[in-house]
């Protein structure tokens, strides 16, 4: 059988395509081998991503061999212990530039908060940030967590990180293998959203699929840091993509499906602006 | 009538109020005091992270239950940053919105798909 080969794998959109077009072209399978080469590049943040399409093949029960991977990106998905998920040994990781690749289950927050805390804000490898950095960081993480635990159906929760310390930059990536944000907001409102109707909607402030208890305000947030912070975030469920950065909003459509959604987010760590806001809030005023 | 303290802290059991379960622990208690007339100071010593989530469960959905001046005479918080009354102010600004306009969503979609 044909096996298939993953090409410079960043946070892109082609990226993104690559990794729908491995999932539709070997979904239907059944008890076969699906062999996969990973060349020129692979984020380490994007192990998120591939978890859960692999896991989504593996459903057919077939064996997921890697027939060639590129020394550089073996050496950083080892670090990470991705690949201990395939059948290779976990390696140590000196330069500690990757965010350990996790498979979580939904039940699994608060081993999260400790993973969160250990991976990312008490590393001493970690770039100099303000501590209110790391504090906007932290919530927009955990945000996007409870929103993957809260909306997507899934059964597991793909986490995965990396830091750039020469671009500034961190960039972590959640994933699930839910429903996707189309499904879950048509199935709530009885609607017929497309896929990129349905992100752009979702990230508006206030808009939520939760019922009888208000809600939508995260990705808001994250929204409105991103705008601070110079960073990017990207959406990928179902067939539609959307990327947020000081850019705007760009939003596209995929040939075929994510099985779920990626949530990617980049944060600028050389940023020290001051993220009190001018107008005070007085206690009194609440509620 | 004495004030009772919930400390937000203890009751979750964490520094990080992350899940909406651990915020309905919070709106449970704060329930029970308000049906009861309690003055209540919400103690957030010793937090260090908020999810909208968290809050939305514990603070949000009480102006389901009870109507704003209730809420606004009766609760009073202390040790929560600036930035976390930031994101506190939101939450019940949203849900006093959701309550006054339960069809807001619904229509929200409509003008989605343009009908």
């Amino acid at each position: 059988m044909r096996g298939v080969t993953l090409n410079n794998i960043k946070s892109t959109y082609d990226s993104y395509q690559q990794l729908i077009s491995l999932y539709n072209e070997k979904k239907g399978l059944l008890l076969e081998t699906i062999d996969i080469s990973l060349d020129q590049w692979f984020d380490a943040n994007l192990c998120s991503a591939f978890g859960g399409i692999l896991d989504s093949l593996q459903f057919g029960l077939n064996d997921i061999n890697f027939n060639y991977i590129k020394p550089e990106i073996k050496t950083i998905i080892q670090k990470n212990g991705f690949l201990s998920h395939y059948g290779f040994e976990k390696i140590i990781d000196i330069n500690r530039t990757t965010v350990e690749y996790l498979k979580l289950k939904k039940s699994d927050g608060r081993y999260f908060q400790q993973y969160v805390f250990s991976e990312l804000l008490n590393r001493q490898e970690l770039p100099e940030m303000t501590a209110e950095l790391k504090k906007k960081i932290t919530e927009s993480i955990y945000e996007m967590f409870v929103n993957a635990q809260t909306h997507s159906e899934t059964d597991f929760i793909y986490t995965a990180g990396q830091f750039f310390p020469n671009r500034h930059r961190i960039e972590f990536t959640i994933t699930d293998t839910g429903i996707g944000f189309k499904n879950c907001i048509n199935k709530r409102f009885k609607s017929n959203l497309s896929s990129v109707q349905a992100i752009k909607w979702a990230v508006a402030d206030g808009n939520s699929t939760k019922q009888g208890i208000p809600g939508g305000i995260g990705l808001a947030i994250l929204k409105e840091f991103i705008v601070m912070n110079h960073g990017k975030f990207q959406i990928v469920s179902n067939d539609g993509f959307y990327q947020f950065d000081l850019s705007g909003e760009t939003t596209r459509l995929f040939n075929g499906s994510f099985p779920g959604t990626v949530i990617n987010m980049q944060f600028c760590t050389d940023d020290e602006s001051s993220y009190s806001l001018s107008n005070e809030i007085i206690p009194e005023d609440l509620f | 009538m004495k004030e009772i303290t919930i400390k937000i802290f203890n009751t979750v059991g964490s520094s990080s109020c992350v899940a909406a379960d651990d915020g309905q622990k919070v709106f449970d208690l704060i329930k029970e005091g308000l049906r009861k007339g309690q003055k209540i100071l919400l103690s957030f010593q010793n937090v260090e992270f908020i999810t909208t989530a968290f809050l939305n469960t514990a603070i949000g959905q009480l102006y389901r239950d009870f109507d704003e001046n209730t809420i606004k005479n009766s609760l009073r918080v202390e040790h929560l940053s600036n930035d976390d009354m930031v994101r506190f102010k939101r939450v019940t600004d949203t849900a006093k919105l959701y309550y006054k306009n339960p069809e807001k969503l619904e229509n929200s979609i409509k003008e989605v798909l343009g009908e």
